[in-house]
């Protein structure tokens, strides 16, 4: 099924999408989706993926660009006729038929005789089968999504277009439905372009990734190339970063090495201080002093907060072998050639 | 009872209140009722059920019903959806006019109606013209029954189709259904409940109604489709009946209208339990 099978999409752009009550242009967009391989649209909430994944599948019109599959041009179809398998986060599910109907509901409309033999083998596929009778509202989110997927599986989509597909799910039920999902790119070949607004099933999943602010396209490329992109502040705070200073903040620390050593290593944008490039020891009189000004216990280990001047630094130690408290004096030390400059703009 | 009442002391007493002001208004329900049929008693009911000039009126009441809900649904539920669906210039208007029908006096609307109709303008004229008799007959009735009550069918469908998952339609055309594949198997399905109950309504709302007729079409004279002797509407026969033979008489030929009421209420609910079950097996697909 669909091997082979590439999704190609070149300028496309939405005009005028309303997203959180800001109009915006979403686009241009360059992109090809190869079978066997994931692209996530990933972003913050209101960057206007899913007005792009919904202008794809032709429930918003283009300004302008082509959507091709396989060399044939689908942009001016009607959603039915561009053959993709369109997921939105609700699912859509029919609540008046079965679990085992909604499945053969593709099938069903184009008259398919053997319906119900080709619905069957994507219930038994999704272990669906003692579920088959029960109908929607009966079952769990994590039900619910693989017979979303089940569903959109035996109309033998060209692509599968996911919108948020990991939302709501308990841990349990997002591992279920990613070990499914990478099974389905690498046994099935279609290709999969996936919304989301969590880097975390963006890294779990994507072979490609486009990262969406406000409608304009500020990162496209491998997966791997991610970490290695140029950071701008939007880019580094969404991909987790949490301690970064701007010219304007570094100017107005009270001079010392550190400061120095981030004022070096800064870009036009400011610098990223990644966790790994900073480390604390017991406070010794002189110069690179902060202050705790808060602990936070996570499974994972200790998050402080440490302040010095202006200047805030997040890191993280061990479980087991925090002897801090608020109010204590540590000394940082400062790995420089950890340090990320941040290219300028980006405003978030 | 309650079933998700948290710890709460005072919740027995906050019970206790909304029992007894439920109760009060379900007795004043149902009471009327009661004495209505202990009144008339199986002697008054069976002297109705066995007056030919009722079942006749009662026949003709259900014919009209009938086609009256017919065209109810037809007119009410294309307009409920564009009500649901789309936003447009004098949405607000249109909503409010949906509503007049239920605002006004329905002795007012026979009298409307009347002036509409009348032969001596030029529109009653046309219609009088084209063949369709309005005064003293069938689609005198239907007239009326489908101005009081059609509006309960567009009100409704229009709620109904407000809940559909737009998700799932979108899903649906994405799977390969078109417009009108989508509208079929996934829009009307879920609206389908709500239709039923709207047309419910209107007929129930029909059949109840008596000002209209008595100004419109007091007396029933034969044109197509009823063909019977000349009749009254059932409200109007019982409204004869109590004014010339007494409430005793009245109150029989009341209870049996209630029981046939009552008879095509639950009929109704048992069918839209079973199109929802054929729904549920496709039966729209």
């Amino acid at each position: 099924m669909g091997q082979g099978r590439v999704v190609r999409l070149s300028d496309v752009t939405l005009s005028e999408v309303v997203v959180d009550r800001e109009r915006f242009r979403i686009g241009p967009v360059d992109l090809t989706i190869r079978s066997g391989s994931a692209t996530v649209l990933l972003g913050p909430s209101g960057a206007g993926k899913t007005s792009l994944l919904r202008g794809i599948a032709g429930f918003l019109p283009l300004q302008r660009g082509t959507v091709r599959v396989d060399g044939t041009s689908v942009e001016r179809a009607p959603p039915e006729r561009r053959g993709f398998g369109f997921v939105p986060p609700g699912l859509g599910l029919l609540p008046h038929r079965r679990v085992r109907q909604n499945v053969s509901y593709p099938l069903d409309l184009r008259g398919a005789p053997d319906a119900r033999a080709r619905a069957q083998r994507w219930i038994d596929h999704f272990d669906l089968a003692k579920l088959a009778d029960r109908y929607p509202t009966q079952l769990s989110s994590g039900q619910r999504q693989r017979v979303a997927m089940a569903r959109a599986l035996a109309a033998e989509p060209r692509a599968l277009l996911w919108d948020e597909p990991l939302a709501a799910l308990d841990v349990e039920s997002r591992d279920v439905l990613l070990r499914l999902l990478r099974e389905l790119i690498e046994s099935e070949g279609i290709p999969l372009l996936l919304v989301t607004h969590d880097p975390t099933t963006a890294f779990a999943l994507a072979t490609n990734v486009v990262v969406l602010e406000a409608g304009r396209v500020r990162f496209h490329g491998e997966l791997a190339a991610l970490p290695h992109a140029p950071l701008d502040r939007f880019m580094a705070r969404f991909l987790g970063f949490e301690t970064l200073f701007s010219p304007e903040e570094l100017a107005t620390a009270m001079d010392g090495p550190l400061v120095r050593a981030l004022r070096e290593g800064s870009g036009p944008g400011g610098v990223v201080v990644p966790d790994d490039a900073l480390r604390w020891t017991a406070a010794i009189a002189g110069a690179d002093l902060a202050w705790v000004s808060a602990v936070r216990w996570t499974p994972r280990g200790w998050t402080l907060a440490l302040r010095q001047g202006p200047l805030m630094f997040y890191l993280h130690s061990p479980a087991d072998s925090l002897r801090l408290r608020v109010g204590d004096t540590v000394r940082l030390e400062l790995d420089t050639t950890r340090l990320r400059p941040l290219v300028g703009g980006g405003a978030s | 009872m309650v079933s998700d009442a948290v710890a709460d002391h005072a919740a027995p007493v906050r019970r206790a209140v909304a029992a007894v002001l439920s109760a009060s208004l379900i007795g004043l329900f149902i009471l009327p009722i009661v004495a209505l049929f202990l009144y008339a008693g199986y002697g008054q009911i069976a002297n109705a059920a066995g007056n030919a000039g009722f079942l006749n009126a009662l026949y003709f009441t259900l014919l009209a019903s009938g086609i009256a809900v017919a065209f109810g649904i037809l007119l009410g539920v294309p307009l409920g959806y564009v009500l649901a669906r789309y936003r447009f210039p004098g949405r607000s208007i249109v909503e409010s006019i949906v509503l007049i029908p239920v605002m006004i006096p329905h002795l007012i609307v026979g009298i409307a109606l009347l002036v509409l109709f009348a032969p001596t303008n030029p529109f009653g004229a046309w219609v009088a013209g084209i063949g369709i008799p309005i005064f003293d007959a069938i689609w005198g009735v239907v007239l009326v029954m489908v101005y009081v009550g059609a509006s309960y069918v567009v009100l409704t469908s229009e709620l109904a189709f407000r809940t559909v998952d737009g998700e799932a339609i979108e899903a649906a055309r994405s799977l390969g259904a078109s417009p009108t594949e989508a509208f079929a198997t996934v829009t009307l399905p879920q609206a389908f409940r709500g239709i039923v109950t709207g047309s419910l309504l209107m007929w129930a709302r029909g059949v109840s109604e008596i000002g209209g007729f008595l100004i419109l079409a007091y007396a029933i004279y034969p044109s197509f489709p009823y063909g019977g002797p000349v009749t009254n509407t059932a409200s109007v026969y019982i409204y004869n009946l109590y004014s010339t033979a007494g409430v005793q008489a009245a109150a029989g030929a009341s209870a049996l209208l209630v029981l046939v009421a009552l008879a095509v209420f639950v009929a109704v609910r048992v069918l839209d339990r079973t199109g929802m079950a054929w729904a549920k097996v496709g039966w729209f697909a």
